[in-house]
């Protein structure tokens, strides 16, 4: 497998010299093409900077990114906003749906942005839609469906411009159970059937034990890898259950 | 600790509050420029024949109506400022701070803002009002000079008058604050998600439109049964017929619709043409009266203006209703319109802010229509009035008698007011010329013809009128033993008189008949009281024809070395009314008119009325801009999460600014375009239906000028908050 994704000696840096704060302290790994991966650590652990650093939002204060054998970090700031639309998909907590357009006018927008020929916008809006699911609420505004149908509009909008990378920040915050179960199956299947690499970040372990691979944060460091392996979901999910447990201190702490 | 956070916030704010300042210095200029003419220090030199009194109270009254406007300008800008620190004040209280504190401090912020746009905006003040001191002096036909004074008392009745209006509305605010939920105010902010809903407006909208046409409807079938007449001319016939058919057809379409289940936008767009239709047929009326002095009154006319007035409202409300069906429309027509890089973001936004706002820019629309025609109207009509001045008080002294109401031929004036002459001898005025002299009636069966559209022409003895022209310094005319010539008001058009001619190549007189002669006509003012009632042409006959004529009018007129001074000018109006009342018993009317007196109430009344109109409509036109600003303004919040979605999706900075500057171009366009349109037929027509009066009094050049003003005046002002509201715009929704 050819690695997509490579992060080597990563940091972050906020504040100056006299009030200095490490979210990063120093991260490297690579993502394999078609990797599911989660990455999970308490809040201030360095999670949605990491992201954000990835998905060129903010930019790292010592260290490379590799996609795809490019330097993300070495890019023009007037270059950047071309590069997101053509490389990267986001999906977010709050959807980040315009409640201006339908369901199926948002997933076309991204269409539009990247300057796909406006005749074949509309079969790759209903194709994408058919896959996901969404198919008969492609008419309707976002106030006008349920929060999981939402994020899967949101996937698709995601999804439809074929990224090299597909970045997920706590897309199941926003849901109910149920809604989280369905939108983390469409996740899986976009992962396994369409081929797509997934960066997902999350605090829940449920959600992170649909990932094939899982990262722990801690104080701006990864602290453990986990892998599925030939894991069943139940397994992994306990052994992450097991991680958290240790990240919170485990019993040594408490006292 | 209190007082440090005010001035901290206003500081740190101040970009926010960029909108009010700007709103609150142009009204207080406005405020202190129009009403410093009203100052008692004030005293510009417009000469002793002049009243400034008369004036000075007429715009105190005038003002202060048109500020009562501004009060809703202010509340309304209060509630924008209130709105955007919703959040700010609710940390302040989750922090503890008491929401009645929270209140004064908002309330202590505001007001220093407010002082800031009252001290730069009396500043501003005095330099505007150098503009109308020169409007002023130049009304009273006096040189002008620059002088850079502050009246202490207008300024201490626009500190007061402003920093009451903050009071009150503070007070208001500060209730509003203390009653609002912290959970509210911290939610205020956030993203919502309204639901895209039409507004009811545009239906209630068309009932009323509905209502009123079945009245034009009505209207149109009673007139045609009590005033048409076959003999009448075609496009009466059509304008008669057309004021039936358009009502009828805009009755009869939303039935149609509802029978074939149309749409409501395709019945909206039916009704849209039946407007215009109903307002061009409603617009003949008037147009076709003057032409063919049809035997409608006053109330018919009003009546129709109403109608056309009805008819250009509900256009705009239907155009603006149905322009974001048109953008939809012209959306889904093909892909390219579509998905054409950012389209669909845009034709979103502007969408949806139309659908909910469509009640709020028909009115803005509406009153920017308003202010345009204000504009305009306002030196056409003073215009119009100082021109008929000229033309009217050409003399000194005018006595005039009228024999409308006399019934018998020994009733007829005798006299020749020598009333007159005794009192200027006695307050030692010299008097240049005297003349006193009939007016006759060429033939005395027309004595009785008191038909208004077919009032006997009089005629006056050649050597009179060769004194008039002496006195008027014209050239002195001569006529031949049997000829007539003709005299015509500025009024008369050259249509008019080449018609009249050519229909009367000779007349007959009790004395004989006589032909016209080889200078036909002589176009000089000689003043409005030397013509008969409701007739703009006065023939000159020879003297020994008119004495044997029944002269039916006696007029004195005089001119004075030196001007009458008012005091004088008012004495002997009244001593003249005494003698010779404008009603007596054998029915002659008599007046007097002086021009002293003329001059003085037309100046006075022309210049209020033409400054309060001026006032009226900048007042007017800020508020639209004013509201249209903070329009946009108040939805930032949204804004901000949609254009950072669009960031997310990565559109460039580049993009993002082009959007925002179209969005905020359609939506300052629009109603700006719009309320142009209309406001254009409205001129025009307005223009048409009184161009003898501009041609005559005030010219088209000159009002050419001001159209040409108007549309300078208001693009300053449309720069002025486009900017402001484009800074504050990118300000929210750009990253921090």
């Amino acid at each position: 497998m050819n690695t997509i994704l490579r992060l080597e000696h990563i940091q972050k840096y906020y504040g100056n010299e006299g009030n200095l704060t490490k979210a990063i302290q120093d991260i490297s790994f690579s993502v394999e093409a078609g990797e599911f991966l989660g990455i999970m650590g308490a809040s201030g652990s360095g999670k949605t900077t990491l992201l954000n650093c990835i998905s060129t939002i903010d930019t790292v204060s010592a260290g490379h990114i590799f996609l795809e054998g490019t330097d993300i970090t070495e890019i023009r700031q007037s270059s950047l906003a071309r590069f997101r639309r053509e490389n990267l998909g986001f999906v977010f907590q709050d959807f980040n749906l315009l409640d201006t357009l339908t369901i199926s006018e948002n997933i076309a927008l991204a269409l539009a942005i990247n300057k796909v020929p406006a005749g074949s916008v509309e079969s790759r809006v209903l194709d994408m839609a058919g896959k996901l699911n969404i198919s008969d609420i492609l008419d309707k505004y976002p106030y006008q469906v349920s929060g999981g149908q939402k994020q899967r509009c949101a996937c698709a909008r995601a999804m439809i411009n074929n990224p090299k990378l597909l970045l997920a920040d706590e897309p199941t915050g926003a849901l109910d159970s149920h809604s989280s179960q369905m939108l983390l199956s469409t996740m899986q299947s976009i992962n396994e059937q369409l081929g797509a690499t997934i960066l997902m970040v999350t605090h829940d372990a449920f959600s992170a034990s649909y990932a094939s691979r899982i990262l722990f944060l801690q104080d701006g460091e990864i602290f453990m890898e986990l892998r599925k392996g030939d894991d069943s979901r139940s397994a992994f999910f306990d052994k992450i259950l097991n991680v958290l447990t240790m990240i919170g201190g485990g019993q040594s702490h408490v006292c | 600790m209190y007082a440090k956070l005010v001035f901290r916030n206003a500081k740190r704010s101040v970009k926010d509050y960029l909108i009010y300042i700007v709103t609150m210095t142009i009204c207080v200029a406005l405020f202190y420029a129009f009403l410093s003419v009203s100052s008692s220090y004030y005293n510009p030199d417009i000469g002793s024949e002049y009243d400034f009194t008369l004036l000075s109270d007429g715009m105190k009254a005038a003002i202060c109506m048109i500020t009562l406007l501004l009060l809703f300008l202010i509340r309304f800008v209060n509630h924008y400022m209130l709105l955007r620190k919703q959040k700010e004040f609710a940390i302040q209280s989750i922090m503890g701070m008491e929401q009645k504190t929270i209140g004064r401090i908002f309330f202590a912020e505001t007001l220093i803002m407010g002082m800031l746009s009252i001290w730069i905006g009396i500043f501003s003040g005095v330099f505007c009002s150098q503009f109308i001191t020169a409007m002023l002096l130049t009304a009273y036909g006096k040189p002008y000079e620059i002088s850079w004074t502050l009246f202490p008392d207008t300024v201490l009745l626009t500190v007061v008058f402003f920093v009451a209006s903050f009071f009150v509305v503070g007070i208001f605010n500060t209730r509003t604050i203390q009653k609002t939920k912290i959970i509210d105010m911290l939610s205020a902010a956030k993203e919502n998600e309204p639901e895209l809903k039409k507004s009811r407006f545009i239906s209630i909208a068309a009932v009323l439109f509905e209502l009123f046409t079945a009245w034009g409807l009505m209207t149109g079938i009673q007139k045609i049964y009590f005033y048409d007449d076959p003999r009448l001319a075609l496009s009466v016939q059509l304008m008669f017929w057309g004021n039936i058919l358009f009502p009828l057809l805009a009755v009869l379409w939303p039935v149609f619709c509802r029978i074939r289940k149309k749409k409501r936008e395709y019945c909206l767009t039916g009704l849209l043409l039946c407007s215009v239709f109903n307002a061009f047929a409603a617009a003949s009326v008037a147009a076709l009266k003057n032409k063919y002095y049809l035997p409608l009154g006053s109330g018919t006319l009003n009546q129709y203006l109403l109608f056309v007035l009805i008819d250009l409202i509900f256009f705009l409300c239907a155009l603006i209703y149905l322009t974001s069906g048109l953008i939809a429309a012209w959306k889904e027509k093909s892909p390219e319109h579509r998905y054409h890089e950012e389209a669909l973001f845009f034709f979103g936004q502007i969408t949806s802010k139309l659908n909910t706002t469509s009640k709020t820019m028909t009115i803005i629309c509406i009153t920017l229509v308003l202010a345009i025609f204000m504009f305009v109207a306002a030196p056409v009509l003073t215009g119009w009035s100082s021109g008929y001045l000229d033309i009217r008080s050409m003399y000194d002294v005018q006595a005039f008698s009228r024999y409308n109401q006399v019934y018998e031929e020994e009733n007829l004036p005798q006299d020749s007011y020598e009333i007159i002459a005794d009192f200027l001898t006695e307050h030692k005025i010299d008097t240049d010329y005297d003349c006193t002299f009939n007016l006759y009636l060429p033939e005395k069966e027309d004595f009785h013809n008191r038909q208004k559209y077919d009032f006997p022409i009089a005629a006056i003895a050649v050597s009179d009128y060769n004194a008039i022209r002496e006195m008027l310094g014209y050239g002195q005319i001569s006529l031949g033993e049997d000829e007539f010539t003709t005299q015509w008001k500025t009024i008369a058009t050259g249509e008019e008189r080449d018609s009249f001619l050519k229909e009367h190549p000779s007349i007959m007189t009790d004395a004989g008949k006589l032909t016209l002669s080889g200078q036909s006509y002589y176009e000089d003012a000689i003043g409005e009281t030397a013509y008969n009632s409701y007739t703009d042409v006065l023939y000159v006959l020879p003297d020994r024809i008119c004495e044997k004529l029944l002269p039916v009018m006696k007029n004195r007129y005089i001119t004075t070395s030196e001007n009458i001074s008012y005091e004088n000018a008012i004495e002997l109006e009244k001593l003249f009314t005494e003698r010779f009342p404008e009603q007596t018993e054998s029915g002659v009317m008599y007046g007097i008119r002086l021009c002293t007196l003329q001059t003085n109430s037309t100046i006075a009344n022309n210049f209020v009325l033409q400054a309060a109109m001026l006032y009226g409509a900048v007042v007017l036109m800020i508020i639209c801009l004013t509201v249209l600003s903070l329009q946009q303004l108040l939805d930032a919040g949204q804004y901000q999460y949609r254009f950072s979605v669009l960031r997310k999706l990565g559109v460039e900075e580049k993009a993002v600014g082009k959007l925002i500057l179209a969005q905020l171009g359609v939506w300052f366009g629009l109603p700006i375009i719009a309320a142009m349109i209309v406001s254009a037929v409205i001129i025009t027509y307005f223009i048409q239906i009184i161009s003898a009066e501009i041609s005559a009094y005030i010219g088209f050049g000159a009002l050419m000028l001001q159209i040409g003003a108007t549309i300078g005046i208001l693009s300053i002002l449309l720069i002025c908050y486009f900017i402001s509201t484009w800074i504050i715009f990118r300000r929210s929704v750009n990253p921090s």
